[in-house]
């Protein structure tokens, strides 16, 4: 996927910007923009496709890279440990400190495969004139992207040692992921902190400049912050009892019960956590691209941009275009959020967290109606913070937008988030073993065929499958209502029909 | 007019894929008495439960509660019932506390006095969070909440997994309790002891079948029982006395099985110069082994294909 993102990237620059002027202008565009450097790091040599390639794909990469390093590392150490699973690994031949070392050996041959299938789709797509990246360089910016996945492994190891649970050390690795961006940020806002960059290990990821001037040197902080905490992740692992943890937990609490007077609070209580996790990304996602909206915009001048724009359902130029077409990146995030609300119901089913409430006198029908009930609140909220977020930073990023066109847009992503969990519910009504796959594999072919619709033409009747085609890109255009309304009522009335399959199927037990 | 079961099935079965999970059930429990569903693994004692729990719909037949039908009045049923699986899932991040105040306000029967009794008595630490829970800690918290409501019918399954000796004990006086206060119980358990102290009638199901009902009592007179004697001399061929169905000898002492009349045993006896003699009731244990056709042997466990096996020998 790192490879084909960056392929895809290089080659489109050369259909997007044919003409030299044009690159000039993306070049002032962006080149000389600090809100852009702050946010995708410094873009030098826009006039070339490798500048480009750069400044699109390398820091986004990077923090994928890195997201997904540290969710491997927490999910493989402490995820198992909280299953259980690791003590009857333990009780095998081995030590808590050997067997961590070998697991994080584990991840570390993953990130190499990763570096190496990255770098084969680089180098062997680079022959062809129009991504044109020499081998060497090929395979130094496929080691500059895997570079962020490699300390964040080890950093998640670190963190397994220290939370009590998945979750929690899942939080405090993506905490130090959000400090490091955070301090690159600022390193790179050119107020004369540029030292900055050199205590954050983005910003080493950063100075390895691949593509545009290459510097091995910051490879050593990366190995060697690699090598170092993961040592101390082994010294801590072995030094402390399987199922604790070195930051102590608080495993006694005064208890809360303004919530738990009923099925509908604790659903409330359950649901928060997920929701404030997706509201937060969305939040700050939103934030993002408001934040470059002004910028954007000066550059979606030149005519072949705008056919791609207009192609994306965004036609015309300006804020207004840009955050169109953004906007179903927050679409995306909002859909996943509903999806992992469904996933979610079928967990508490799973894991026997169903019985107590079921055997009580609560009728099933309204318990997972409470729950989608629940979730559809969840997801306009989130909506509405998504709306609200973006136009905080086209705000802060000098576009000028309305106001109320931008929020407004944010409730238009709620739509189709309702459908899929709605369609999403009534899967986990009828077949509950197959609702997790339905629910995500509608999300991820809808994704495709918008995407695959963006590109190049497709039938309707195939694009119009995809929940984020019938979505119009507000607020470049007026809403669609009549399709918002169709998926509306596509998800109350799989929502009504979801709850009335759940009263008629077995409940499974633990 | 007797009054109406508490709990009754008809024909009640289910049928998962391609197995029969539970055939043709038919078995009523009276208000106040305390029921002992056995039956080894596999046997269909957990359907049976979340039949009636209304949580599976039955393939056939038809399970009521109170005179009410498990699937169509399922909120009327639940209203008057308390539950306990022997895998207890709870929600990690609650404390005991939460979770039994959350429990207490969905089942809509709250006592508060008498919950801090059971969390005193099964001696409880509700302020620490389920996540930290061992199993038997997990399964007070179920208990405690099952009881605390004094429901109607208890619906308990293999309630006590997990449990220390002591915390057993406690449980069972809480039947105890809940009996002499009317509470009907319809206790699913494959510890024999806990079912012979605590139950007025047994049923055994073996293969998704219901093989045997009524009081031990009944079920003892039906059944073997055993005989030990300690000889002065050579201990004489018992085994093809009337009546005897087994002997094991161990120097001087014969162990025997015995069904029928004591008669022709005692003869044979008293004429070889019998120093000691013993007589006593199965166990409950006995009889569930005699049931399962493992002869009383402690290999005849009960697995099906096991007893095929000794048969063809």
């Amino acid at each position: 996927m790192f490879g084909a993102f960056v392929v895809a990237t290089a080659w489109s620059y050369s259909s997007i910007y044919k003409t030299r002027a044009q690159r000039d202008a993306l070049a002032t565009a962006f080149g000389s923009n600090r809100a852009i450097i702050a946010l995708f790091g410094p873009a030098p040599m826009l006039q070339t496709s490798a500048g480009f390639t750069v400044l699109k794909t390398f820091l986004t990469l990077s923090i994928l890279g890195a997201v997904w390093g540290l969710l491997s590392g927490t999910r493989s150490l402490r995820g198992e440990e909280d299953a259980g699973r690791w003590e009857l690994l333990l009780t095998g031949a081995t030590t808590r400190g050997r067997a961590t070392a070998q697991a994080l050996c584990g991840l570390v041959a993953g990130v190499v495969v990763l570096w190496v299938i990255t770098a084969a789709i680089i180098v062997v797509a680079g022959r062809s004139s129009r991504v044109a990246i020499q081998p060497g360089a090929g395979l130094f910016f496929a080691a500059a992207l895997v570079s962020g996945a490699l300390m964040f492994t080890a950093i998640g190891a670190l963190c397994s040692q220290l939370g009590a649970t998945r979750r929690q050390a899942t939080g405090y690795a993506g905490a130090i992921l959000g400090a490091s961006y955070a301090l690159r940020m600022v390193a790179d806002s050119g107020t004369g902190l540029h030292g900055l960059i050199w205590l954050t290990p983005l910003g080493w990821v950063e100075s390895l400049e691949p593509l545009t001037s290459p510097r091995p040197l910051p490879l050593i902080p990366i190995v060697a912050c690699t090598v170092v905490v993961g040592l101390v992740a082994v010294r801590l692992a072995a030094g402390r009892d399987v199922g604790a943890s070195t930051i102590p937990e608080r495993i006694r609490t005064r208890p809360r019960l303004r919530l738990l007077s009923g099925h509908i609070g604790l659903t409330v209580r359950l649901t928060r956590p997920t929701v404030v996790a997706w509201g937060a990304a969305i939040a700050l996602t939103g934030l993002l691209f408001g934040f470059v909206a002004h910028a954007a915009a000066a550059s979606i001048s030149g005519s072949s941009v705008r056919t791609v724009f207009t192609r994306l359902g965004a036609p015309g130029a300006g804020a207004d275009a840009y955050l169109g077409v953004t906007n179903l990146f927050l679409a995306i995030l909002l859909c996943c959020t509903a999806a992992g609300l469904v996933a979610a119901v079928r967990a508490e089913e799973l894991e026997g967290r169903l019985d107590p409430i079921l055997t009580a006198p609560v009728a099933r029908h309204r318990w997972l109606g409470a729950r989608i009930v629940v979730a559809a609140a969840a997801l306009s909220v989130c909506g509405i913070v998504a709306g609200l977020a973006t136009l905080l930073g086209a705000v802060l990023g000098g576009a000028h937008v309305d106001g109320a066109a931008v929020v407004g847009a944010g409730l238009n992503l709620v739509p189709p988030a309702v459908c899929i969990l709605g369609i999403g519910a009534l899967a986990y009504g009828m077949v509950p073993r197959m609702a997790g796959r339905i629910v995500w594999g509608l999300v991820g072919w809808s994704v495709l065929i918008d995407l695959i619709g963006g590109i190049g033409s497709l039938d309707h009747w195939v694009a119009d499958t995809s929940v984020f085609h019938q979505m119009a890109a507000v607020p470049a255009v007026p809403p669609n209502w009549p399709s918002l309304v169709a998926l509306g009522l596509i998800g109350i009335t799989a929502s009504i029909a979801a709850c009335v399959a759940f009263d008629h199927r077995d409940v499974q037990g633990s | 007019m007797t009054a109406t079961p508490v709990v009754r099935t008809r024909g009640l079965a289910k049928r998962y894929r391609d197995a029969d999970a539970l055939i043709d059930l038919d078995i009523e429990v009276s208000p106040g008495e305390v029921l002992g569903y056995l039956g080894p693994n596999g046997a269909g004692k957990t359907t049976t439960i979340r039949l009636l729990l209304g949580l599976i719909r039955p393939t056939s037949g038809s399970a009521e509660l109170f005179g009410l039908d498990c699937q169509r009045d399922i909120v009327a049923v639940h209203r008057r019932l308390g539950y306990v699986g022997g895998e207890t899932s709870l929600w990690p991040g609650l404390t005991g506390a939460e979770t039994l105040h959350l429990l207490g306000q969905v089942q809509g029967r709250v006592d508060d006095a008498y919950r801090d009794e059971l969390v005193e008595r099964f001696d409880l630490d509700p302020s620490r969070k389920v996540r930290t829970y061992s199993k038997g800690n997990r399964q007070k918290v179920a208990l405690i909440a099952a009881l605390m409501g004094r429901p109607d019918l208890l619906i308990l399954d293999e309630p006590t997994s997990g449990l220390d000796p002591l915390k057993e004990y406690e449980f069972r006086r809480c039947v105890t309790e809940a009996r002499e206060r009317g509470q009907t119980v319809f206790l699913s358990s494959h510890i024999l002891s806990e079912v012979e102290a605590l139950c007025d009638r047994v049923a055994i199901l073996r293969d998704g079948r219901l093989v045997e009902v009524g009081t031990l009592a009944d079920m003892r007179h039906l059944s073997s029982f055993t005989v030990e004697a300690t000889f002065d001399g050579t201990v004489p061929d018992l085994a093809g006395v009337d009546g005897v169905l087994s002997v094991s000898t161990h120097g001087r002492q014969a162990t025997m099985q015995l069904r029928g009349s004591v008669e022709p045993l005692l003869q044979v006896l008293a004429a070889s110069g019998v120093s000691e003699l013993r007589s006593r009731e199965p166990s409950l244990e006995e009889l569930f082994l005699t049931l399962y056709g493992g002869g009383g042997g402690p290999r005849g466990s009960g697995d099906g294909d096991g007893d095929r096996a000794t048969g063809d020998d």
